[in-house]
């Protein structure tokens, strides 16, 4: 404790009553904790509709059961289950899909919940591979090469902002703010 | 504009324009002070979930809300060595006249190539849509910029060296 | 102004000004040049002596390789004792200058060209041991050539920057020219990589008859016995190295050969920050254009003239 510098304390971090340590759990709605198993069989579940070919109902029921109450590890396996459906489903499918989505019961929160998958899955793949991987320059002939293109993620990542587009001309900029203040995360 | 771009852009515009809803909001951590939370990062109840908006590995915009202020990162494309130079050049160029930018964050982000914090007292004196517009102009020109700069760089090294060579032909 | 000139622009306009007649005046100059070359003139004795002398870095060096000789043909009676504090001078006589204005153009030239015909000493050996070796070479077939012409002679070191230097190094077949050159910052080094890259390509592409270019970090063999070489391969210094084929070294053309390839290692640098000049204005004008964009932002200040029914103008009271 001899040469602890006290001038880089911060003393907020200290006192229980200061803001710093506001309680946030106090803001987060109850979820019941989830265990990863069950992640696990749901998203077996989601999967056999998928492969039954009901891809429209493999995403309703992984929208409607988003595992808000599982670990970090249950709540990729969920992700992953719901960017394989996003995957899965063709480019002109999505807007219908998505209008059906929202005209049935409780459809506008199932779209909150996509629309979290949606930034969940463009900022995964990131952390993944966050590594810079700046090619040296290649000594062929010509060095003008096209820039653009065949980039790591980039294919997976223009579904996603496809998927993204089509959701916000539905369910509007208010599932984007919902996104950014709902403490229940993905 | 290239295929995946579009709906790139459009997703930075339209996650934008949501996140850009800012208001008033006093420190709660000392009296008389204001200061955008996102930066402070005093009270955690203040700030929002952040956003990745990604086209691929080495484009992205990384959004950071709070209750009164936004803090926007953008990770330009970098193919090459070339093109690692030419935008570490610009973004420090940009960043020495962050002054006259008045959203512009002095620093980048760890991770990205340069960002933009926008408090809620920039969108009270700008109009919001218009600094939306600005910033996906921004990343357009910058990605424009970059290649023109590197093309030229190839072209007057060709040019140059033709030239020096073509005496011994 | 692509290529650089091979004389010294100052010393020539200032020498064509004093032989084309007029008043003689006293001068005393001092002028640099590339790589850290220093040229003194001065009218030391008397108005009309115009004495030019010349600093170099690495004159022992050239002094080795023969320079003497070679200013010895090229300034025969105008070498004067070398002023102090300067490796090499002449000096011209205005009033016993020659007749007829060729032979005057053709001095004036021979003196603005000092620093090109002090440096071209080694290259002009390399050559001469080339032919040699060529000759050589030709009395047997390439098996049993012996060793000494096989390889040909030894590698000639100008270090004529503090850092930086050439390599001359003459075979049966060629003249290798090497030039180390260093990268101050990242900057540089990228930019210099894609120049080089160019200059490599270049034959390939355009100009068949060029000589060869190669480019690496690390010394290339023809150094391996060269002492004083960084062997470290880093990537701020560059070896950069030029094939001379038999076409180049011809007497007809050695001259003009010898006197561009000197000019190789400015010329690249030149072009480096030449670059990084038009970058920089380009950011310049790229950024103004972006502010413009932001300017765009800020609502219009409303000042405008309001009238009553009855055409008075007011003003709201903010």
């Amino acid at each position: 404790m001899a040469n602890v510098n006290w001038r880089t304390i911060n003393v907020d971090a200290l006192d229980p009553d200061s803001p710093a340590n506001f309680d946030l759990s106090s803001l987060t709605p109850a979820v019941a904790p989830v265990a990863t198993a069950d992640v696990q069989a749901l998203a077996g579940q989601i999967r056999q509709l998928m492969r039954g070919g009901d891809n429209e109902g493999a995403l309703q029921g992984a929208l409607e059961n988003p595992p808000y109450g599982a670990d970090d590890r249950g709540k990729e396996v969920h992700l992953a289950a719901v960017i394989e459906i996003l995957q899965s489903i063709r480019q002109s499918d999505m807007s219908p899909i998505l209008q059906r989505i929202y005209s049935a019961p409780g459809g506008s929160e199932a779209l909150d919940v996509l629309m979290k998958y949606i930034y969940k899955g463009m900022a995964q793949s990131s952390t993944v591979s966050a590594t810079r991987n700046i090619t040296p320059q290649a000594t062929g002939f010509s060095q003008i090469h096209s820039r653009g293109g065949g980039e790591g993620g980039g294919q997976a990542m223009s579904v996603l902002l496809s998927w993204h587009e089509k959701l916000v001309e539905i369910a509007g900029p208010g599932s984007i703010v919902r996104v950014m203040t709902d403490r229940r995360t993905v | 504009m290239s295929q995946s771009l579009r709906p790139y852009l459009q997703c930075v515009r339209s996650s934008l324009t949501a996140a850009l809803s800012l208001s008033n909001f006093a420190s709660q951590a000392s009296e008389r002070h204001n200061v955008p939370e996102i930066e402070a990062q005093s009270c955690p109840e203040v700030l929002l979930n952040p956003l990745t908006i990604s086209r691929n590995e080495n484009e992205k915009v990384f959004i950071e809300p709070s209750i009164n202020s936004v803090r926007i990162s953008i990770k330009i494309k970098q193919a090459d060595e070339i093109e690692n130079i030419l935008v570490h050049k610009f973004t420090r160029f940009l960043n020495q006249r962050a002054e006259a930018f008045f959203i512009l964050r002095r620093k980048a982000v760890k991770g990205y190539d340069i960002s933009f914090l926008i408090t809620n007292f920039h969108t009270e004196e700008m109009l919001k849509h218009k600094l939306v517009d600005f910033i996906i102009q921004f990343m357009e020109e910058v990605d424009k910029e970059i290649s023109e700069m590197k093309l030229f760089l190839n072209a007057r090294a060709r040019f140059v060296a033709e030239s020096f060579l073509t005496p011994f032909d | 102004m692509l290529l650089l000139d091979y004389q010294n622009v100052l010393i020539e306009s200032l020498l064509k000004e004093r032989f084309a007649g007029g008043p003689p005046v006293s001068i005393d100059q001092v002028v640099s040049d590339f790589d850290g070359v220093i040229f003194h003139i001065s009218t030391p004795e008397s108005k009309s002596k115009i004495l030019v002398s010349i600093s170099i870095k690495c004159f022992p060096e050239l002094v080795q390789y023969g320079a003497q000789a070679v200013m010895e043909r090229e300034y025969g009676p105008y070498i004067v004792a070398p002023e102090s504090g300067y490796d090499f001078s002449v000096q011209v006589d205005l009033d016993s200058l020659p007749e007829d204005q060729e032979s005057k153009d053709d001095l004036v030239r021979r003196v603005s060209l000092l620093k090109r015909n002090i440096m071209a000493a080694p290259f002009e050996q390399a050559f001469d041991e080339y032919h040699h070796l060529a000759e050589e070479a030709s009395k047997y077939t390439s098996e049993s050539a012996p060793q000494g012409v096989q390889e040909g002679g030894e590698t000639r070191s100008i270090h004529y920057r503090e850092e930086e230097a050439i390599y001359v190094k003459a075979s049966h077949d060629r003249v290798t020219v090497i030039f180390s050159t260093v990268f101050r910052e990242e900057t540089d080094r990228i930019f210099g990589k894609v120049f080089l890259q160019e200059f490599v390509d270049a034959r390939r592409r355009a100009i068949q008859n060029a000589p060869q270019v190669l480019f690496q970090n690390q010394p290339p063999l023809e150094l391996e016995k060269v002492p004083g070489v960084n062997r470290s391969g880093s990537n701020d210094i560059g070896y950069i190295t030029f094939v001379l084929f038999p076409r180049h070294l011809t007497a007809q053309r050695r001259a003009e050969v010898i006197s561009h390839i000197q000019t190789f290692r400015d010329y690249f640098h030149y072009h480096i920050k030449a670059s990084k000049a038009f970058i920089h204005s380009r950011m310049r004008k790229r950024t103004a254009d972006f502010l413009q964009v932001l300017r765009r932002a800020r609502p219009e200040a409303e000042e405008k003239e309001r009238k009553t029914a009855s055409g008075r103008t007011f003003r709201v009271q903010s």
